[in-house]
């Protein structure tokens, strides 16, 4: 730790901080526009200059590290000066339109050119007139607006998406992409990281014109369950409706990215497959009912099922609810309820501890493809390569050809077991400490030259990561045992919620459900599954006309996470709480409520689940021990494929949609 | 602007060369524009803001001087922007065109144009070419010597009637001053446009 002066305020930081977030710590606001938090400063727009006592020359806060002593005056008249000549120049290129400006209100120069009085600039004034790029339905790129801070360049090229460039040198500079090709055209995944870094109106979300301005937004922190990422994100709302999302993800950390699904398919909340009423086949078609008849009819087959029903979930629902649907498949006596995690996991995996992937200096990616262009775990994907951008070492062992492969110091090509013993054989080999049985189990191999290049790294790395695909977590762990933390990497956002909430099963497993014949089967959310089961009685309960939900029997309408309230356990074992930022669509009822009124008309009373019982059930983490270098073969499933079936209500219901004609239309050409 | 160095070539010019193309102007207008120009061609880096946006907001100040339309308030813009930019440029280039323009604003040179005066006779936007039909013998030599087209008029031939007498075209005259070596009469002159002062 530290100890400074700031403008007189006494404040202890740790080691390695930088100017500017020492001033936050005491409420110190210094202006800037090209600084941003957990990346490197790079002094462009010298809005932050300070100066520090006992020497001559002011120095940029972004990018000067505290000192033991150091006594700093961020408001002296020199460097206000500065700050006002150069948001000076700033204005005399800018438009002056903030009334009719989308981003009034949260804009940085509009905030300091209030501040330091520049009503007009003092400088002659610059127009370019160059064109406005509206072609995609996710991001306005309109290059008057931009103030040079390079704040959208570099998160771009922090995620490795670099899309974006500079062209041209000083005032004639402008933010571009490779030959000034749409957005569309140049490799941009519209994850809008972009969006949210850009400090004034340059880069905005597409449809936001005329759409409220942030102080008319009520904000609510919550979680997107699109993906196994479980993203945080910070959700705007005005007049009851979902306006733009933003990611939630403290300022700084790696994990501040979301992905076009995350940020733009809330449009699917009013979209046209979207269930507002429950339903009931009646003479072969679906009709509206009322929510008694339909939860009568649902208790009626339920009961008469008895131990011949079965439920079925996805893992996109919240932990209150998995616990609740449990307890519901008690009281109708089934022993058949699972959910989707069977389907790419065991359950033992989803109880894998978490780690610190703000610090991890070293990645093992063990079976796992995350792929932001695929929007496969995209969040997660980011992650890792904004750690790697900054300096964390990366292997990769797949048997495919990931793309993230091109960024690993390391790649193993080949079978994931056989690379994971050739690692912890080398490891060994090198002198690492390993249980007895591994020792045993591995004397007979002999790594090869780049396993023995992994291990050296694996060796030199603090803090190792290890990240599986499920069904190579055993195998994977094993590692962790010499060093590190590893982590099953769930394809849902809830996966370890289901799993430590206990909706797992004790007859039959989801597969077996689907492919066997039932009395009755329940199906919640949007489960990988097309055609209907054979059942004597179907009954879908899902926020979205899925295919299945129009073969079933009776539908019942769901939330939502954006219209539910609950917590979430996300892939690190966090658990993340998932709050209502609008009200349901019509008569939609979150999944919870869903359950105990279903349990009501059988007969029973469910009891809410008490936030206690979450948190201890997150907190039992399966030990590490030692275990077989075996590959579960029976959870290997196509991510991609997966993802896709699970989030199309989403993709098919929202702007997405437009990007993925895109992407097919390309594909075929 | 970006984090991430480029692999850029080394740029061709470097503040040396920009020193050198201004070492032969004597106007300190001309001089100070010419260098700022040179600055803004190459070695600018384009790396910070007070220096990028700066350095080319004076070229616009200075343009206006040397064009016979500053004010005292453009003479205060570039004392400003070379001040900021000493303080707070990044590297020592944009601080040494800060030096070189704050050095220039210490002569008498602004002062004196903005009453409309260019000492070193370097600013062409600040006289004006005149013949003086009284010394004017419509010989046309003028006209022959122009290499612009400038002077119009027609001269007097012999025996004929009617001729145009010779006169400036002021859009067309770059003020070269090869007119005026050849009039045998001495009937161009050059005038500063605000003062009325014959140069």
């Amino acid at each position: 730790m530290v100890n400074l002066k700031i403008d007189g305020k006494e404040v202890t930081v740790a080691e390695g901080t930088n100017l500017i977030d020492a001033a936050e710590a005491v409420g110190v606001h210094i202006p800037n526009l090209c600084y941003m938090k957990g990346m490197k400063g790079i002094g462009a727009c010298r809005l932050c200059l300070v100066e520090v006592e006992g020497s001559k020359a002011p120095v940029i806060a972004c990018n000067t590290k505290v000192k033991e002593g150091m006594s700093i005056l961020t408001a002296t008249d020199k460097v206000v000066e500065i700050r006002k000549f150069v948001t000076d120049l700033i204005v005399s290129m800018h438009p002056l339109d903030c009334m009719t400006c989308t981003k009034a209100g949260t804009c940085n120069l509009q905030r300091y050119a209030y501040d330091f009085e520049i009503k007009e600039s003092s400088f002659s004034r610059k127009k370019f007139g160059y064109p406005t790029d509206e072609s995609n339905p996710f991001i306005k790129r309109d290059p008057e607006y931009c103030v040079l801070c390079s704040r959208c360049i570099r998160i771009c090229k922090a995620q490795d998406t670099n899309v974006l460039e500079f062209a041209g040198r000083g005032v004639g500079a402008k933010v571009v992409t490779g030959n000034e090709r749409p957005l569309q055209e140049s490799g941009c995944t519209f994850c809008g990281s972009c969006i949210d870094v850009c400090p004034v109106n340059a880069l905005l979300e597409a449809d936001r014109w005329r759409r409220g301005r942030e102080w008319e937004y009520g904000k609510t922190g919550s979680v997107c369950l699109s993906c196994g990422s479980g993203c945080s994100i910070s959700v705007s709302t005005k007049d009851g409706s979902v306006i733009k999302i933003n990611a939630g993800a403290p300022d700084g950390s790696v994990e501040r990215t979301i992905c076009a699904v995350g940020r733009f398919g809330f449009d699917s909340l009013n979209g046209e497959m979207r269930i507002a009423h429950p339903m009931k086949r009646v003479g072969g078609e679906l009709q509206e009912t009322t929510w008694d008849d339909a939860l009568k009819t649902v208790a009626g087959h339920l009961k008469t099922a008895g131990s011949d029903a079965a439920i079925v979930s996805s893992a996109a629902i919240l932990n209150e609810d998995s616990a609740l649907l449990k307890k519901l498949a008690e009281t109708i006596k089934t022993k058949n309820v699972d959910s989707t995690v069977s389907l790419y996991s065991s359950y033992d995996a989803m109880k894998s501890g978490g780690a610190d992937i703000e610090h991890a200096d070293l990645f093992l990616l063990a079976g796992i493809e995350p792929d932001q262009w695929k929007r496969v775990l995209p969040a997660i994907d980011a992650a890792v390569r904004k750690r790697v951008n900054n300096g964390a070492k990366l292997v990769v062992i797949h048997s495919g050809d990931p793309k993230i492969a091109a960024k690993a110091s390391v790649f193993l090509k080949g079978d994931e077991v056989k690379m994971l013993m050739e690692i912890g054989q080398a490891l060994i080999a090198k002198g690492a400490k390993a249980p007895k049985e591994m020792v045993e189990a591995l004397a007979p191999v002999n790594p090869s030259d780049s396993a023995m290049t992994a291990a050296d790294a694996f060796m030199a790395a603090k803090m190792p990561v290890i990240l599986s695909a499920p069904s190579l977590y055993k195998a994977a762990a094993n590692l962790s045992l010499i060093k590190g933390e590893a982590v099953a990497v769930p394809l849902e956002a809830n996966a370890k919620g289901v799993v430590a909430m206990g909706l797992t099963s004790d007859g039959r497993k989801f597969n077996e459900i689907i492919s066997s014949s039932t009395k009755a089967l329940y199906a919640v959310g949007e489960i990988p599954v097309t055609k209907r089961p054979d059942t004597g009685f179907l009954v879908v309960q899902a926020s979205h006309m899925t295919e299945l939900a129009t073969q079933a029997d009776v539908v019942l309408p769901s939330t939502p996470a954006l219209e539910s309230e609950g917590t979430m356990i996300d892939w690190l074992g966090r658990v993340k709480k998932v709050n209502r930022a609008c009200e349901p669509a019509g008569d939609a009822k979150p999944n919870s409520n869903i359950f105990m009124a279903v349990a009501e008309a059988v007969g029973a009373s469910l009891k809410p689940v008490k936030d206690a019982d979450v948190k201890k059930a997150a907190k039992t983490k399966a030990k590490v021990a030692f275990s077989a270098f075996k590959r579960d073969a029976a959870h290997d499933v196509d991510a991609e494929k997966f993802m896709n079936e699970t989030n199309k209500m989403t993709v098919n219901g929202s702007r997405l949609l437009w990007l993925k004609e895109l992407e097919c239309a390309a594909v075929t050409a | 602007m970006s984090e991430t160095p480029q692999k850029e070539e080394a740029p061709k010019k470097d503040m040396k060369d920009v020193l050198a193309a201004v070492e032969n102007i004597k106007c300190m207008v001309q001089k100070s524009q010419k260098f700022v120009e040179e600055f803004l061609s190459e070695p600018m880096c384009g790396k910070c803001h007070p220096c990028a946006l700066g350095s080319y907001e004076a070229l616009v100040r200075l343009k206006r001087i040397s064009a016979g339309i500053g004010k005292q308030e453009d003479v205060a813009a570039i004392q400003r922007i070379a001040d900021d930019m000493l303080e707070s440029s990044r590297c020592i280039k944009g601080k040494d065109t800060a030096k070189f323009l704050l050095n220039a604003l210490k002569t008498e040179a602004f002062r004196e144009h903005l009453e409309g005066h260019c000492e070193e006779r370097e600013c062409p936007a600040y006289v004006i070419y005149r013949v003086i039909p009284e010394k004017c013998v419509i010989c046309g030599l003028c006209q022959d010597a122009c290499k612009y087209n400038a002077i119009m008029g027609q001269k007097t031939v012999s025996y004929r009637s009617g001729y145009l007498p010779f006169e400036i075209r002021q859009k067309r005259c770059v003020k070269c001053g090869d007119c005026l070596p050849a009039c045998p009469y001495g009937a161009i002159e050059v005038i500063e446009i605000k003062t009325g002062v014959l140069v």
